[in-house]
């Protein structure tokens, strides 16, 4: 049974007395101890995705899905605060930017424990206190932060970021998460820091079996640590498959694009060769084109392109293109 | 910390100097003789003013004439009054405290409604609490506030008889005035009718003070408001809620906080402000504030009395204002240190 089966999610902002539809039926599905990437330029929608799944958009946003199941209860038929609550219980989210997601005015301590479930702890509640310092501090020694006692008597600002986003991961931990989102989990920080980050995700997914959606903008790092990838264009969704199928046989104009851009990736670039990239930029809220989005970058963008394609799938390869290159492989 | 209180001290030292420099000119800059507006003694005869001459160093240079003016000061020795012969320092110890006390119980009033009204119109954002609160707030604040206490009056004394319309205190109560401040007075005192004195004089009080919170409680309301909003919209209150605590969890643990540290940084600021809004108000209800006897004493050009008037009242705004800094600094940990690195 899939954990996460979403399936044509649209997300309207109300602005003023205006109605823009920035994300439009995008679907994603998570299989149980999956690592799924979700790939996409930035603005193209991923961290809103997420903040849709996690419910923690405020009301300006309206979320609309043909399908909307978590471990096969339909949430869309939940009101908001039953919803809340499933996800909450069993989906953790790290944010981008991890100091600006702390507190300021808190010590890490005290927002470590009370991320903490009060069903893991027993006895009474005179007895919880000192439970839940005890829980704080087997959590950072879950995600690698030896020095505790400074770490949890410090405020966030005291930390370095790299700290911080182990703090936040920390904390998304606490719950025993199924499924853990990460939002750009590594944004602003040197490679060391990265991988560390990365490995400790990793581990966490083949250790506990915990589900990891990983966003980024980075294809590259992507490659190593994801079994599967889906790519978003300004908040419509592109093309979902294996982490091979994407790199070495995309389907979508798009995705090739993206996987020629990065160096690394395409190794069959000649020294000091042009790197190609599409031409133009990701659209603004107030001009989105109709149809296919990417159809004014589009290399292979015709008539058809002013109505959006529908999503077409090969073999479990999904994507969502009028002229898909599969046959040109 | 250390730092951060001798930091503040110094501040508070440094504008000590500018205030009574700036008192010491004023002296030069009244009309009249300087030695008079300093010292107040008008009917001086030719002896006391040789001796006046000497004590106060005018017969040298100006920075040594500064000095003895400091050091009379330190002594406590602000002058005796021209319109009334009596020292100025005795006045200012009578008449402070009850400035203090209904500027301090006005700002307590305007603090303990305004910024919970601002955080519940915040919370209700663009509902119908939100755009009442404003609209009151709004009321509040372009309401002139000796026509809102002649209004209060009218009502709360005349009308509806509830209040008592002007003083501190009734006469059938004898109070030893020992701190100034009436309620701890009150409260010292072994008087049989204590309590009754205590209830009394709440009674005096919250008319004035009622007055002198309005214009401050709104500006309170407002940011409140305003900080509570960007607080509840920052990614730390949309981390905790993917936490999974509920709203008024949020609220109670995160916001609460944060939104104080912003408004708790404007209180030393309006504070200020209120003390201006203190004076008319004391004129009005006859409260025996330093207010309403600088006011008297500005409309007697008793020059002496303005002066030290000026120092009293700046030294304690002045005071106020390191006081909200500290708590400011302890409320928030970014302030009380310096970033490293960051």
């Amino acid at each position: 049974m899939n954990l996460l089966d979403i399936r044509n999610l649209s997300l309207v902002m109300i602005s003023g007395n205006k109605r823009v539809v920035v994300i439009d039926r995008v679907s994603l599905t998570m299989k149980e101890g999956e690592l799924r990437g979700l790939v996409g330029e930035s603005g193209s929608g991923k961290s809103l995705l997420a903040q849709a799944i996690m419910g923690v958009l405020d009301t300006k946003w309206i979320i609309d899905a043909d399908r909307f199941h978590w471990r096969g209860t339909d949430l869309m038929r939940l009101s908001v605060s039953e919803r809340k609550k499933i996800i909450s219980k069993d989906v953790a989210m790290i944010f981008q930017e991890p100091m600006s997601c702390l507190d300021p005015t808190t010590t890490i301590g005290e927002q470590l424990e009370e991320a903490v479930d009060d069903k893991q702890l027993t006895g009474f509640f005179w007895q919880k206190k000192k439970q839940r310092k005890l829980a704080a501090v087997k959590l950072l020694h879950k995600v690698g932060i030896k020095k505790h006692s400074l770490c949890t008597s410090s405020y966030p600002h005291q930390l370095t970021e790299a700290l911080c986003q182990r703090v936040m991961i920390a904390m998304a931990l606490a719950r025993r998460p199924i499924l853990l989102i990460a939002d750009e989990p590594t944004a602003a920080m040197e490679s060391t820091n990265q991988g560390q980050i990365f490995r400790l995700l990793a581990s966490l997914n083949q250790l506990k079996n915990m589900s990891v959606l990983l966003i980024s903008h980075d294809l590259e790092n992507m490659t190593h640590w994801t079994n599967r990838i889906t790519v978003m264009y300004s908040g419509q969704f592109i093309e979902a498959g294996t982490t091979e199928q994407i790199f070495t046989t995309p389907f979508h104009p798009y995705t090739k694009a993206l996987v020629e851009s990065t160096s690394h990736a395409n190794l069959n670039v000649t020294p000091k060769s042009r790197l190609s990239a599409l031409p133009g930029s990701i659209p603004i809220l107030k001009h989105i084109p109709i149809g296919c989005r990417l159809g004014p970058r589009c290399p292979r963008a015709q008539k058809a392109c002013v109505d959006a394609p529908k999503t077409k799938s090969h073999h479990g390869h999904l994507v969502s293109c009028h002229f898909s290159l599969k046959d040109t492989y | 910390m250390l730092i951060f209180t001798l930091r503040r001290l110094n501040l508070f030292i440094f504008t000590l100097i500018v205030l009574t420099a700036l008192s010491f000119s004023l002296s030069f800059l009244f009309p009249g003789d300087a030695l008079i507006n300093l010292t107040g003694q008008v009917n001086a005869t030719p002896e006391q003013r040789l001796l006046l001459i000497e004590e106060y160093k005018f017969n040298s240079n100006i920075f040594q004439q500064y000095w003895a003016y400091l050091s009379h000061l330190f002594d406590g020795d602000l002058g005796v009054s021209i319109a009334s012969h009596l020292p100025i320092s005795s006045e200012i110890m009578n008449l402070l405290p009850a400035t203090i006390e209904l500027s301090v119980v006005a700002l307590i009033i305007a603090m303990v409604v305004g910024i919970p009204l601002g955080f519940i119109a915040a919370v209700n954002h663009e509902k119908f609490a939100d755009n009442t609160i404003l609209f009151v707030s709004m009321l509040g604040y372009s309401i002139p506030i000796f026509w809102l206490g002649l209004l209060a009056i009218l009502i709360f004394s005349i009308e509806l008889g509830w209040l008592p319309s002007a003083g501190r205190l009734s006469l059938v109560y004898e109070i030893e005035p020992i701190t100034g401040i009436q309620f701890f007075d009150i409260l010292m005192s072994n008087s049989e009718y204590k309590w009754q004195a205590f209830q009394d004089a709440t009674l005096h009080i919250i008319m004035p003070a009622c007055v002198v919170a309005m214009a401050p409680m709104t500006t309170f309301i407002r940011l409140a408001r305003t900080s509570m909003m960007e607080v509840l919209e920052s990614s730390y209150i949309k981390a905790a809620k993917a936490k999974g605590l509920t709203f008024w969890q949020i609220i109670h643990r995160h916001a609460i906080r944060n939104a104080l540290v912003n408004v708790i940084r404007y209180v030393g600021l309006r504070f200020a402000n209120l003390v201006t809004l203190a004076m008319v108000t004391e004129v009005i209800f006859s409260w025996p504030g330093i207010g309403r006897w600088l006011i008297e004493s500005i409309f007697q050009r008793d020059y002496t009395a303005i002066q030290g008037g000026l120092l009293a009242l700046s030294s304690f705004i002045f005071i106020v204002h390191i006081l909200s800094d500290f708590i400011y600094a302890a409320l928030n940990p970014l302030a009380r240190e310096h970033n490293h690195g960051a």
